[in-house]
């Protein structure tokens, strides 16, 4: 029993996790995105060339990998996501000149490979629909005020369906969540078998203990 | 061919193999049997004896994943945090070696804490193991001072300011810190030239002396023999032979008993880094996703959760350098335990009441400490440190007087 108990806490002491303290002052809406939905990640991908890339870079990507990984062709990849601008070996660059931004908007925008995993989903879908407008006609975000970024998907939230702008929304966040770290799904896909080989390891290491056990008397 | 003749040429064929060969030059048949084959352990080694040989484990894991990662990670100010990307996502399996190196350091952390906890349980610092405990401390110290250079490596937000507030400690030392503390980093910054010399020091200065204090600690145990949940001697009852009657080899039992522990202990790890490589935020820290920036301070610092016991200390002392000295002074106490703890009874079994509740109560101010050094220094939360930081003290400094004349249980003769 006293084993037991001691297995049990070991187990236990792993996942102490309470986030620590920071983070936006509203409640992040659950983005709900899926990382198995190809279409998803294809629809992501087209939203962020269209809304996004006119400022943001992605440069830790090249155009072939995310062609591989969600599912289009090298010619595809380029046609969708690049209007056949650049080669497919290209890193995902931004499309505005150097200095410009600085000028037009007053801040450098960042690149956004690594988004998701700073900030998280549920941040990237709350921000991009936490756009209002006051009665001056001024755009602010709830999420980060005073933020210098217009709100991209203006055109969305006005002409389509509120599901449809949840949808888009989802999709780049989505898409972003991939964009974080392209080998996730390798990864959680290979995860379960090394953990069934192992188990079957322990089994196997379990009945050879006790083999080589059984002449210890106690 | 006679029997004679056969047996002959089998004795000539034996002195003529390549072990009896290799054993004229090398004393290798001695080595194995005095560390390994005929290492006599006690029998009733429980649960928390696996966490040394598990130490071993995810030392090695640390140095071939560490090998790997040095193959393609760039120790620049200005390509370290590409290069991480870059094994993350462009080196063929570079994400699976970096998770188990990231995991690593903090399963490091966790197996040694219970390895520790083990000797305080179980008083394996007493005589005549006092060396044995010195030098894990050693391994300890290195240990700490290896993860905090490697954390700095991947040039994120929370690794350069991490750094910055832990050097910035040696500037609160009296007439030399400021000095020092430039020497350290090579500028007034962290910078280049401080993370050159950190990837220097955590890839070959420290890993060479943490593998010679771990075989010097392997060493000074076999010299003196291993403990035991009971606390009692092996040594004291042998057979015929002159082999201790309660002690078994190390190999084979031990060998298949730890490869059993060791798969059992892969499990968790494996879920760790293919589920859970984050850590909830406490492995990798998300603001470390973010290169490191010298013009912008994070709102919030708070170093990795190995370190944040004694980093809740530190801020807990309103003098910096103070605090600098209770940090120090909670590490440092811990090497005088064999001689702070004056029972002679070594195993909490048989120990007095006093010794549990002492216990007890540091381990628990560990924790709640540990906790304290994750959350910002509100004024509520200073006060608790406060009161966990005495409380954490209140161990090695009430241990030698209730430990002098402790009421203890009858302790056996030999192990059950």
């Amino acid at each position: 029993m006293k084993k037991l108990i001691a297995i049990a806490s070991f187990y236990l002491m792993l996942p102490l996790s309470v986030m620590a303290a920071g983070g936006p002052a509203i409640e992040l809406e659950p983005a709900q995105n899926n990382l198995r939905d190809q279409d998803s990640l294809q629809r992501g991908a087209v939203l962020f060339s269209n809304y996004c890339m006119a400022c943001h870079s992605l440069k830790y990507m090249r155009y072939n990998r995310i062609a591989r990984d969600i599912g289009w062709s090298d010619e595809e990849v380029v046609a969708k996501m690049a209007y056949g601008q650049n080669k497919v070996v290209d890193d995902v660059t931004t499309r505005m000149l150097p200095g410009v931004a600085l000028d037009v908007l007053g801040t450098e925008p960042p690149d956004l490979s690594l988004m998701a995993r700073l900030k998280g989903t549920d941040y990237i879908y709350t921000f991009l629909r936490a756009y209002h407008q006051d009665e001056n006609g001024n755009w602010d975000n709830t999420v980060l005020k005073g933020t210098s970024m217009p709100n991209v998907l203006e055109g969305i939230q006005r002409h389509a369906s509120s599901e449809d702008y949840a949808q888009a929304a989802r999709d780049i966040a989505n898409f972003l969540e991939y964009a974080g770290e392209p080998g996730k799904m390798q990864r959680l896909d290979l995860g379960w078998k090394v953990i069934a080989f192992l188990l079957v390891l322990l089994l196997l290491t379990y009945i050879l203990k006790k083999e080589y056990w059984r002449d210890i008397k106690h | 061919m006679s029997y004679q003749e056969s047996n002959q040429q089998a004795t000539q064929k034996k002195q003529n193999s390549l072990l009896a060969w290799l054993d004229r030059r090398y004393p290798l048949v001695s080595t194995w049997n005095e560390h390994v084959g005929e290492y006599y352990a006690p029998k009733n080694f429980n649960f928390w004896y696996f966490f040394g040989s598990l130490a071993l484990l995810v030392l090695v894991n640390q140095f071939i994943t560490g090998i790997w990662l040095t193959m393609s990670y760039k120790p620049s100010a200005a390509e370290a945090f590409n290069s991480i990307e870059y094994i993350m996502r462009d080196v063929e399996w570079g994400w699976l070696i970096r998770y188990m190196h990231s995991t690593g350091a903090s399963a490091f952390f966790i197996v040694i804490y219970l390895h520790m906890m083990r000797g305080l349980l179980y008083g394996s610092y007493k005589e005549p193991r006092e060396l044995v405990w010195l030098l894990g401390m050693f391994i300890f110290l290195v240990l700490m001072a290896e993860a905090f250079m490697g954390y700095l490596l991947p040039w994120g937000q929370m690794s350069y300011w991490g750094a910055q507030v832990i050097i910035s400690l040696f500037g609160a030392i009296p007439v030399i810190g400021p000095d020092l503390a430039v020497w350290v980093r090579g500028d007034f910054v962290i910078s280049d030239a401080t993370l050159n010399r950190f990837f220097a020091l955590h890839v070959i200065a420290l890993p060479l002396v943490l593998i010679i204090l771990v075989f010097m600690h392997i060493v000074a145990l076999h010299r003196v023999g291993s403990n035991n949940p009971d606390g009692v001697e092996i040594k004291k009852y042998k057979n015929e032979a002159g082999l201790p009657i309660d002690g078994i080899p190390f190999h084979p039992y031990y060998s298949v008993k730890d490869t059993m522990g060791a798969v059992f202990f892969m499990i968790p790890f494996a879920l760790v880094v293919f589920y859970w490589p984050e850590g909830g935020g406490y492995f990798l820290e998300p603001p470390n996703f973010e290169p490191a920036n010298p013009l912008k301070t994070p709102e919030h610092i708070a170093p990795v959760w190995y370190f944040t016991p004694y980093y809740a200390i530190l801020r807990a002392v309103p003098d910096k350098f103070l605090g600098v000295v209770a940090m120090g002074a909670a590490i440092a106490v811990l090497f005088a335990m064999p001689w702070l703890d004056r029972c002679k009874v070594k195993s909490i079994r048989y120990r007095g009441l006093s010794f549990k509740l002492l216990l007890t109560m540091f381990v628990i101010s560990f924790i709640v400490l540990g906790w304290l050094g994750t959350q910002p220094a509100t004024p509520e939360l200073t006060k608790a440190a406060q009161i966990f930081t005495l409380l954490y003290f209140g161990f090695f400094l009430v241990l030698p007087f209730t430990s002098a004349n402790e009421k203890t249980k009858p302790v056996p003769e030999r192990v059950h």
